[in-house]
């Protein structure tokens, strides 16, 4: 790894094809647009240790395929992943950019065999995904480790540390990148450079003061400074302005970057309350991963963005150990005062909540077993036991935003639309920055990745294509 | 210091823990993954299963200059440094022979004394002999010579077993698993470990290599070799009555010279491979964290494999140099300073981390065990 880094100098003839951002959709668009035998610059933001955006984050992809193949346990085809994605949130935004997704994903594995990816069987606590989604080995790191070893092999140039504040335009074509460091000429763009949810004063915009009490799970970097550069210049956008990723972690996380290791896989073994001490959600509704992505957002609408799961020695140890330590008393009420939680309506919480557990469930977090707690609201339809048990347990949660999905809308051929209805040129998008056009509001494992290597491939090829037009 | 860095060790496996990406690469991470509390015999357990291939690091979106600053296999590597020593009590003999240069000059010591030994009893001119060993130095005194700094290293190794398994397993008892054991010495003889998990070690540096795997390989496979000569020299002299030397296609010369040939290329190599890795350690990687000076003493990775590298280098040097000089008056001079090495490296081999060979089996057999445990 010998990084170049700062702008390579605006003196130089443009280079065919810039990208920015050297995430997933960034690396996978600058190998298809060198393929395509283009002079290739991958402009990444952070410092060579920290690079590859949000991907570093991830561990898995959710494509279509045809019958196990040793690294996924049976076949998951097209009609299933549509229906999974239509039941999501309010379905896809784009059906026909979504339809178009589902059917390009079949070939991105061996696309990412091909391009030196190696995989694993699905990791421990990830089984049911392990059907639809194919684990890479040593998880996103690792696989953006891969990218830029092909990347380097192939002569694409990367410069790391370099941010990009604006975009020369001409007409509708893009000429050129603005960075600190002086100006990089392009004949064709690809921003892959991920959603705007380290910039809290925009998530502010949609959300109020409650996006003070935002965590952001991946990098500080995606400020959203390249989607909002796309506005000025007359870019349509796409996606809901509160659309985004986020599930329940750590309410003692790092501000940004803490990824994966600060998510908390208590939930359903427990009851949650909220910060006045009473339960609001269904906690045994849906069975992982699909009840991972609703408890970001259901903690995002309770009164200061904060919630707390609760458990007891019963289930101790049944889930992934939390980073954190959690808080432990040999009482409910104790308990809550060690989380800052009024002793007397927690305990009547839990009183209640025990008193409406139907009697003879017999108790399985593996399946939608039959211990429900009703009669009482919120019910908890499965894995409902007494809390009865001490030392008894507890975790302060926040929302924890992955990414979001409000950002430019696209052609077919990943082209960016102009809020006039016209096209862009040679301006492409790829990735987070476009997830919007397909996603509303949930989010399914592993589809982030989908989205990036299908709309990366595209994005390449097209820029490629249209490097020379004009 | 030994409780300090188990401390930071369960910080960054807790973390670990949570996280799991890494679970593909080796028998580590599962192994971590089937507790929920993790005790300092834990640690020093999955320290040792550790093999140092580095994938799990430039693998880590945790790894420095990220705040959680994971970096597992150099936290390890410095519980096995602390292992070694706590298993092994300091040689007996004083602090100023322990040092690399005085292991040098042990072995010019025990060659003078072996030297006015070998003059005092079998006469002056048995040192420019060359028809054989025997003529240099007798049967039983070359049996004594090898035989007593084996017995020693091999005592004071199954003291620190002992130790070390009732430390991190309990009863001894538990080692008696033919199949954990069968399974273990095979992944030990594969390296299995250091494949990161089919992606390969990522040692010396950022890119995946088998050179370390082949090197350890030629190292390992060619001590088997001269072990094997001489055991094939044995052999031919006790049970078939073919006295010494032997000719150049007997199987003696033919594994002694293969096995000689082969550890001193590993040995070179993976010198090689250690000097690098100590540079990217500090530069390339920008991963690993300035040790504090009180820290880094022997332990320090480096140092500890240069002493077991020079030390089987010189072994094979000086085996091979007998052999190719074994007709000429040089001979016994040469066979009197291989036989110094082996008796100085015999002796001080728990003591280097030639042990790190025990504890890696132990730690695969317990790792064996508990994988076929039910639950």
């Amino acid at each position: 790894m010998t990084p170049s880094t700062g702008a390579p100098s605006s003196g130089a003839k443009p280079w065919d094809v810039v990208i920015i951002g050297g995430g997933n959709a960034g690396l996978v668009a600058a190998i298809t647009a060198r393929q395509h035998g283009q002079r290739v610059l991958v402009v990444e933001r952070a410092p060579a240790a920290m690079r590859g955006g949000n991907t570093r984050h991830t561990r898995n992809i959710r494509c279509v395929h045809a019958g196990a193949d040793g690294f996924t346990t049976g076949s998951y085809l097209a009609d299933e992943l549509w229906r999974d994605l239509c039941g999501v949130g309010t379905g896809p935004s784009n059906e026909r950019l979504a339809e178009l997704t589902v059917r390009e994903s079949e070939t991105v594995p061996g696309w990412m065999s091909d391009h030196g990816v190696r995989w694993q069987r699905p990791l421990a606590g990830t089984l049911q995904l392990g059907r639809t989604n194919h684990f890479f080995l040593g998880g996103g790191k690792a696989l953006v480790n891969t990218y830029h070893r092909t990347v380097a092999r192939m002569g694409i140039a990367v410069c790391y540390g370099t941010t990009v504040e604006d975009l020369v335009m001409d007409g509708d074509r893009c000429r050129g990148l603005v960075t600190a460091g002086g100006t990089i000429g392009a004949r064709a763009l690809v921003c892959a450079s991920g959603g705007f949810e380290a910039d809290l004063a925009w998530l502010r915009r949609y959300w109020g003061d409650a996006a003070d009490n935002f965590l952001i799970r991946g990098s500080p970097d995606n400020d959203g400074r390249v989607i909002a550069a796309l506005y000025r210049h007359g870019a349509a956008s796409a996606g809901e302005e509160r659309g985004f990723h986020a599930v329940a972690i750590d309410a003692r996380s790092p501000r940004f970057d803490g990824g994966i290791a600060t998510r908390l896989d208590s939930v359903p073994f427990g009851i949650v309350v909220n910060s006045g001490g009473r339960r609001f959600y269904d906690e045994g509704e849906e069975i992982w991963p699909k009840r991972y992505a609703i408890w970001g957002r259901n903690i995002t609408e309770q009164p200061g963005q904060i919630a707390y799961s609760l458990w007891d020695a019963k289930v101790q140890g049944l889930f992934l150990p939390p980073m954190y330590d959690p808080a432990e008393a040999g009482s409910v009420g104790e308990l809550a005062g060690m989380l800052g939680l009024d002793p007397t309506a927690v305990a009547q919480t839990v009183t209640d909540f025990n008193a409406a557990i139907r009697p003879g469930g017999t108790f399985d977090p593996a399946v939608l077993d039959d211990c429900a707690a009703t009669g009482i609201s919120p019910p908890k339809s499965h894995w409902a036991q007494p809390i009865d048990t001490p030392p008894y347990y507890g975790v302060p949660m926040r929302p924890g935003i992955t990414f979001t999905y409000m950002g430019t809308a696209v052609t077919e051929q990943a082209r960016v639309l102009r809020t006039d209805g016209t096209t862009f040129g040679n301006v492409f998008a790829a990735g987070e920055i476009m997830s919007g056009n397909i996603l509303s509001t949930g989010y399914l494992a592993g589809f982030g990745l989908t989205i990036g290597s299908v709309w990366g491939r595209i994005a390449g090829a097209e820029a490629a294509r249209h490097a020379h037009d004009g | 210091m030994m409780d300090e860095l188990i401390a930071e060790a369960q910080r960054q496996l807790r973390i670990c823990n949570s996280c799991r990406y890494c679970e593909g690469y080796c028998a580590v991470f599962p192994a971590l993954e089937r507790r929920t509390v993790l005790e300092a015999g834990d640690v020093t357990s999955l320290a040792n299963l550790c093999h140092d291939c580095r994938a799990c690091l430039y693998a880590c979106m945790y790894a420095p200059p990220h705040e959680f600053a994971v970096n597992p296999p150099e936290i390890l590597s410095r519980v096995r440094a602390a292992t070694y020593r706590a298993y092994v009590p300091p040689p007996p003999w004083p602090a100023w022979l322990r040092g690399r240069s005085a292991r040098v000059s042990a072995v010019i010591g025990v060659t003078a004394a072996l030297l006015v030994l070998v003059a005092l009893t079998e006469g002056i001119d048995a040192l420019l002999r060359h028809s054989g060993p025997y003529q240099v130095i007798s049967y039983p005194a070359l049996l004594v010579t090898v035989l007593l700094p084996s017995a020693w290293s091999v005592a004071v190794m199954l003291r620190a077993v002992a130790r070390y398994w009732n430390d991190t397993h309990g009863s001894l008892r538990g080692l008696a698993d033919l199949a954990a054991w069968r399974k273990a010495l095979i992944y030990a003889a594969r390296l299995s470990y250091l494949r990161g998990g089919g992606g390969d070690c990522y040692y010396p540096g950022a890119d995946p290599s088998p050179a370390r795997r082949r090197l350890h390989a030629a190292v390992f496979y060619g001590f088997a070799a001269c072990f094997a000569a001489t055991v094939a020299a044995a052999f031919m002299q006790d049970i078939l009555g073919i006295p010494p030397p032997y000719p150049l296609l007997s199987a003696p010369v033919i594994l002694g010279t293969a096995g000689g040939l082969g550890m001193i290329a590993g040995c070179a190599g993976l010198f090689v491979l250690a000097r690098r890795s100590d540079l990217a350690a500090g530069a390339a990687l920008g991963a690993i964290p300035e040790q504090a000076p009180e820290q880094a003493p022997e332990q320090a990775r480096g140092a500890a494999d240069y002493g077991l590298l020079i030390g089987l280098g010189l072994l094979a040097a000086t085996g091979l140099l007998t052999l190719l000089l074994r007709a000429t008056p040089a001979y016994g001079p040469v066979l009197i300073t291989h036989l110094a090495t082996i008796v100085v490296c015999f002796c001080i081999a728990p003591y280097t981390r030639f042990a790190h060979s025990v504890y890696r089996v132990l730690a695969i057999v317990a790792d064996n065990i508990e994988a076929a445990r039910p639950g």
